[in-house]
């Protein structure tokens, strides 16, 4: 049983799933980017998905955020499943 | 143990204290446990648009000022531009920086900033007590010996920490850097820092602290640079020095490397032990951005303000005031007085006549609007305690991409309720001009202040509940139409929104009525000689024979267009000082109005220029080329639209 990451979307993450965050895409600009690191979402973070609609809630740390989901969209996160065998 | 040596600035008896802090971290009730000075706080972000200032208790001789939160430096937005304003400009003796102590990692993101400005810093980490509910400890003296500097655990709200603070405030030191950025970018940061202090040296801020803003662009110290004598020079070179856009851009990389620094001491002064039980809290936080069960709280949100402003305060709490006790003990007496003193000329008719100073100046603040917009203080300060509103613009941010605008615009929305005047300040937490432009103008046009709002709710709640239903509905027609094409119309694009939410908490009522108190002293300030100026007026028309002209003048557009009777003309005169005026002028003339007439009217004065104080503060805020298009847009808006309404339903036969 090998674990391996498997990068997705923050949009496609059921509630409830925990997952680390893995980049921003190229799509979110600058700026925008520069907020997300203030708020705390920098690599490897771990963020607790809260809700998904009507926009998708996060919880980093002890901080819950709101995202619209044309940014949560842009968020690569990483979630650890098991390889069978 | 500490250091680094007693910065130039304590010894140099430089006197300004200033809290620096993320948004909603406590920053203003720290300053009031400070200084005794209320400023407004709230539970939620970008309650402070602008800087206070007041003495330190601790030290009569310092002045403490308190900034607009930062969700980041370098500055991006109005509020982190007025914040790094006040650290250029201000004689700087240290920096309180106030953080979240149960999101330290983000607080040290700041602190990885501010350590470089070579300044002595204490770190106040505050809402310790919201930490332990969930279970995080800090190691305080291991984060001290970190920075170098003293860090101090405290909850403003209840005054614990305070006097550990203040008691460190005398060891503050100039913190140790938290990191070393990779070596490209010290390159670059040593090149500019070199730069700054052969060219530009800044008085009491540290070059390596400037070097790194400039190469973050930060458009405040930009400005400042420019003023310099080599100020362009020093620009252009940093200009040439690293990519400024795209995920690789140098201020991304040094946003990027500090966010690491932060996330590294985080990890090991902090410790994650087992949480009471908060799912009462969450519960409710989670109700209300939930996409279906959101609504109806809204809705039932919506209308326990309506029963407790619109039935209580406009109908049981004015009718005691207005005519048990005005009309029926006050008034009488007082105008007994004057007339037996000052006779039955024209000065006793204008302290007591049809248009007096007292009986209807006085009369309309103290017994129609004071009851009103003390039970919608009240209940705003009730909503805005609790941490509802931020979830609010979650739930609109649908509503508000049809506007062009993102969910937080409704919190200046939602102030307007309350005083579109003080709303019109704090459209600065919105960050483009676009967005501030637009929705200053749906403040402008159709967002009814509290006066107004009680006065609409007292008039047509009275009628019927559908007429008051029936006025909401046009008026979010309006909001969503003009919105719509101002959207359209105003250059620029939309901002997704990214909004931290902040917890759901039962409202401190000390806090509720501390605000609501407040508010009420600016709003009467601000209120009582409006409606002195504009009775006034009222009376010298009236002994001038202009009364009837102006009402036979506005009979076309009043009774022909709008449908009203000829005496509404004298509530738009009186409209143009404050449209709350000129609805207590409607109200008055209630049994006169038809449920149609009510609410053609009540839906005409809405939309109507927005007061004299809101007027300024959009010059102020906007310019005066903008402020006077706004009102030529809106005036006519009002009577043209207000037309259509009274065609419509008499045709629809409401």
């Amino acid at each position: 049983m090998i674990a391996r990451t498997v990068r997705i979307r923050l949009t496609g993450t059921p509630t409830g799933h925990r997952v680390r965050l893995a980049e921003f895409g190229e799509e979110i600009d600058p700026l925008q980017r520069e907020q997300l690191i203030a708020y705390g979402l920098t690599a490897q973070q771990t963020l607790t998905v809260l809700q998904q609609r009507p926009m998708t809630v996060i919880l980093c740390e002890h901080m819950e955020l709101a995202l619209e989901h044309w940014v949560a969209h842009h968020i690569w996160v990483e979630e650890e499943t098991r390889k069978p065998g | 143990m500490y250091c680094s040596p007693l910065s130039p600035a304590l010894a140099s008896g430089n006197s300004t204290l200033v809290l620096v802090g993320h948004p909603n971290v406590g920053k203003s009730v720290l300053f009031h446990r400070l200084t005794g000075t209320y400023v407004n706080v709230s539970n939620y972000p970008g309650t402070t648009v602008e800087a206070a200032r007041a003495a330190a208790r601790f030290d009569r001789a310092a002045s403490l000022l308190d900034t607009p939160g930062v969700l980041a430096l370098p500055s991006r937005s109005d509020d982190e531009r007025a914040t790094m304003r006040a650290l250029l400009n201000e004689n700087l003796r240290l920096i309180v920086q106030v953080g979240d102590a149960k999101s330290l990692r983000r607080t040290l993101n700041l602190t990885a900033l501010l350590a470089e400005l070579g300044v002595p810093l204490v770190l106040a980490l505050n809402m310790a007590d919201e930490a332990r509910a969930r279970g995080v400890a800090i190691d305080t003296a291991a984060l001290s010996e970190g920075l170098a500097t003293p860090v101090v655990s405290t909850v403003a709200t209840g005054g614990e920490g305070i006097t550990a603070l203040t008691d460190t405030l005398a060891s503050a030191r100039v913190p140790a850097p938290l990191l070393r950025y990779d070596d490209e970018i010290e390159q670059a940061i040593e090149t500019v820092a070199a730069l700054l202090a052969e060219s530009a040296p800044h008085p009491h801020l540290a070059a390596r602290g400037l070097a790194i803003l400039l190469l973050g662009r930060d458009s405040e110290v930009e400005r400042w640079i420019k003023t310099q004598a080599a100020g362009g020079e020093i620009l252009a070179r940093i200009h040439g020095l690293a990519p400024l856009t795209g995920p690789d851009s140098l201020p991304a990389r040094l946003a990027r490397e500090r966010g690491r620094a932060a996330a590294a001491l985080a990890r090991t002064v902090t410790r994650q032990d087992a949480a009471p039980d908060r799912t009462l809290s969450l519960l409710f936080g989670k109700i209300a951005v939930h996409p279906l069960w959101g609504w109806p709280l809204l809705l039932a949100v919506l209308y326990a303000i309506y029963l407790f402003v619109g039935d209580f305060g406009a109908g049981v709490l004015v009718g005691l005031m207005e005519e048990k006790f005005f009309a029926g003990i006050l008034n009488p007496g007082i105008t007994d007085f004057v007339r037996t003193h000052l006779g039955q000329g024209w000065l006793a008719d204008m302290l007591v006549g049809e248009y007096g100073l007292w009986t209807m100046g006085m009369t309309y603040a103290l017994a129609l609007i004071l009851p009103i917009v003390t039970t919608f203080f009240l209940a705003f300060g009730v909503l805005e305690d609790s941490g509802y509103f931020s979830r609010l613009s979650v739930i609109a941010n649908r509503a508000f991409a049809f506007l062009g605008l993102n969910g937080r615009a409704v919190l200046p929305m939602v102030l307007g309720l309350g005083c579109v005047t003080m709303a019109t300040l704090t459209t600065r937490i919105l960050h483009t001009p676009r967005e501030r432009l637009i929705t200053t103008f749906l403040l402008a046009l159709a967002i009814p202040c509290s006066a107004q709002l009680g006065v609409v709710l007292g008039v047509l709640g009275g009628i019927s509940f559908s007429a008051a239903a029936l006025w909401g509905l046009c008026i979010v027609l309006i909001l969503l139409f003009t919105g719509w094409l101002s959207g359209r119309l105003v250059k620029g694009h939309r901002i997704p929104l990214v909004t931290e939410l902040p917890p759901m908490r039962m409202p401190v009522m000390g806090n509720v009525l501390k605000k609501t108190a407040g508010r009420l002293k600016w709003y009467l300030a601000e209120v009582i000689p409006l409606f002195l100026l504009g009775t006034f007026i009222m009376f010298a028309l009236d002994r001038l024979g202009a009364l009837p002209w102006v009402i036979e003048a506005g009979k076309p557009l009043v009774t022909g267009w709008l449908g009203l009777p000829p005496e509404a003309s004298a509530a738009f005169v009186m409209g143009f000082l404050r449209r709350d005026f000129g609805a207590t002028g409607l109200f008055i003339l209630g049994s006169q109005l038809n449920a149609l007439q009510a609410v053609v009217g009540m839906f005409t004065l809405t939309l109507f220029v927005p007061c004299i104080a809101s007027v300024m503060m959009i010059v102020k805020e906007q310019g005066i080329r903008i402020a006077a298009l706004m009102l030529a847009i809106i005036m006519p808006t009002a009577f043209f639209v207000g037309g259509l309404l009274n065609h419509f339903l008499r045709f629809a036969g409401f």
